[in-house]
């Protein structure tokens, strides 16, 4: 069946600036306004304005909705905080994927814990109602009601360096707000009635939901907002933002900046095959020797039971040349026997090669003169272990690159930088 | 599109392709470069590959490849001949096939192989129609 594609509260917005729309995940998308290259930069440089209302929003609450979440979410709720991996507790916010009993990946997410038996659960464009029909499905007899709020509330992200001060000056009360606020933490609700909605305020009154989170790997912010004021709070940032160099960005420079960030796209990076063997393995629950899981959930026995299953990988190329993954594209040896396959190639246009590293625009030690032009890269799903720096080739109907496989992609990201550096 | 079709840049003085490309008849022979509409559709261009001085290809041949943020797209030739020239500055600012996708960002200048064939390409108004054919 066809759906009618649907548009954010921010729709005419996009429009009436000039942005080049497209579909993604049911919903007409700005790709870029003028330039997705300069968008990209002014994240790493300055800051970025992203409508991502497109993301569902589910309310997880009730007695046994830590007991729901525990079956269902990868991620160890009473083990997951920093280093100590420490019990989520308020305010606190986790990453993990939603699994088939096959250890096949429905969505990713993440997950907000607002209160004791009050969760926010983040997922992918499209994904609110089936990711709340597994949860329903496996709710049996559990105490738990899931709430669809995907329709009832905007997202806008605001990433980049200048994301605090901008935040600073659209706040109603920013020198409280945004003391200890570490990554993966938020404060505030975006429902007047909450009564969590006084912590966070914008200028107007507006109450807001304000999380350290973000997709660019970039310091900054992820805002929840009633539907209703959607519009003005995207206004009022956008504003505030233009003396700190802030551009409205579109999902082309979400993409790239995501893949130099190392951060995989649901369905694209991770999906119908088992989640494991990749290079997000802080989404789940390992104990330290990593060989077992800290609690059971569910496609935990066919994760750690997949022998044949594949490894993915980080890429970086040489120059900003891409493969089409749409070919689709192929990992190759130097003998051309076939590896495995290409998940994301994007150019992360904010880095370059210098002396065999790889460097950012926004490195502070950019050596002088530095102008990188891009570096293409993304993941790779291959069907035998591969140790970072060996070099594959990739090819699709145009071309063969040769690439490296590596931990990281685009070095001095700013996303984990104390906030008080940032202010 | 970013672009309404008025909005677009389509000269008088060039031809067009289905392939979005105009080639213009010049001295030293048919230069040619994408339109307003295919830069705007593809979005910032990133890096051009572009064949060599001397190279021959025939109608409707690949000829280079234009790299976007968004994708990798193909340029064909319009017409069978041999490439005199290219435009180098394209290396290090393909940003000029954005800016001034009928001047400084032009591709190369070909020798065609049958001198009459450039009038079979469309004129202004046929390439206006093909456009608004993808609406």
């Amino acid at each position: 069946m066809e759906q009618e594609i649907r548009k954010t509260a921010l729709h005419s917005w996009h429009t009436s600036h000039g942005a080049n729309m497209a579909d993604f995940g049911g919903y007409e998308m700005p790709l870029w306004y003028s330039s997705a290259k300069d968008e990209h930069l002014s994240v790493l440089q300055n800051a970025g304005l992203f409508d991502t209302s497109h993301m569902a929003v589910l309310l997880v609450t009730g007695p046994d909705a830590h007991g729901l979440l525990q079956l269902c979410f990868s991620n160890n709720l009473d083990a997951c905080v920093g280093l100590a991996k420490k019990p989520l507790s308020p305010g606190r916010c986790v990453y993990g994927a939603y699994l088939n009993e096959d250890g096949t990946v429905i969505d990713d997410s993440i997950v907000n814990k607002l209160a004791e038996d009050e969760y926010m659960v983040v997922v992918n464009a499209g994904m609110g109602g089936r990711v709340a029909e597994h949860l329903g499905a496996h709710q049996g007899d559990r105490d738990v009601a899931i709430t669809d709020l995907t329709d009832k509330v905007g997202k806008i992200d605001v990433q980049g360096p200048m994301a605090g001060k901008i935040m600073q000056k659209v706040l109603a009360a920013p020198e409280v707000v945004l003391e200890k606020m570490p990554y993966f933490s938020f404060k505030g609700h975006f429902v007047e009635s909450s009564p969590l909605a006084d912590a966070v305020r914008l200028g107007n009154g507006t109450p807001i939901l304000l999380s350290r989170t973000g997709y660019t790997g970039e310091f900054g912010f992820e805002i929840f907002v009633e539907l209703a004021h959607a519009v003005d709070a995207w206004e009022m940032i956008h504003a505030a933002g233009q003396d700190f160099g802030l551009k409205a960005c579109g999902l082309a420079a979400r993409d790239s900046l995501r893949g130099g960030a190392v951060l995989p796209l649901s369905h694209q990076d991770i999906g119908d095959w088992p989640f494991i063997n990749h290079p997000w393995p802080f989404a789940l629950p390992f104990n330290a020797a990593q060989t077992e899981f800290t609690k059971p959930f569910i496609g935990d026995k066919a994760l750690l039971g997949a022998e044949s299953a594949d490894y993915t990988y980080a890429f970086v190329g040489a120059d900003l040349r891409k493969v089409s993954t749409a070919d689709p594209a192929l990992v190759i040896d130097a003998q051309d026997n076939q590896l495995g396959s290409v998940l994301t190639c994007v150019t992360d246009m904010g880095i370059g090669m210098h002396e065999g590293k790889v460097v950012s625009i926004a490195s502070p030690d950019m050596p002088e003169g530095f102008a990188p032009r891009g570096l293409c890269c993304g993941f790779v799903k291959v069907t035998a272990p591969l140790t970072p720096g060996t070099v594959v080739q990739l090819k699709d109907n145009r071309r063969k690159l040769k690439v490296t496989i590596v931990e990281d992609v685009r070095p001095d990201r700013t996303a984990r930088r104390p906030i008080k550096e940032m202010l | 599109m970013t672009k309404e079709i008025n909005d677009l840049n389509l000269p008088d003085d060039v031809r067009y392709t289905e392939d979005h490309e105009w080639a213009k008849q010049e001295a030293d022979g048919i230069k040619v470069g994408i339109t307003d509409y295919a830069q705007d559709q593809l979005g910032d261009i990133v890096f051009v590959e572009l064949p060599e001085a001397g190279d021959t290809f025939d109608k409707g041949e690949q000829f280079g490849t234009l790299e976007s943020v968004k994708a990798v797209s193909e340029m064909f030739m319009p017409i069978s001949g041999e490439v005199v020239s290219v435009n180098e500055a394209l290396a290090d600012t393909p940003e000029l096939v954005n800016s001034e996708p009928y001047g400084g960002g032009w591709m190369i200048v070909f020798k065609p192989s049958d001198a009459g064939a450039i009038d079979a390409l469309m004129d202004k108004a046929a390439y206006m129609d093909t456009l608004k054919g993808l609406e």
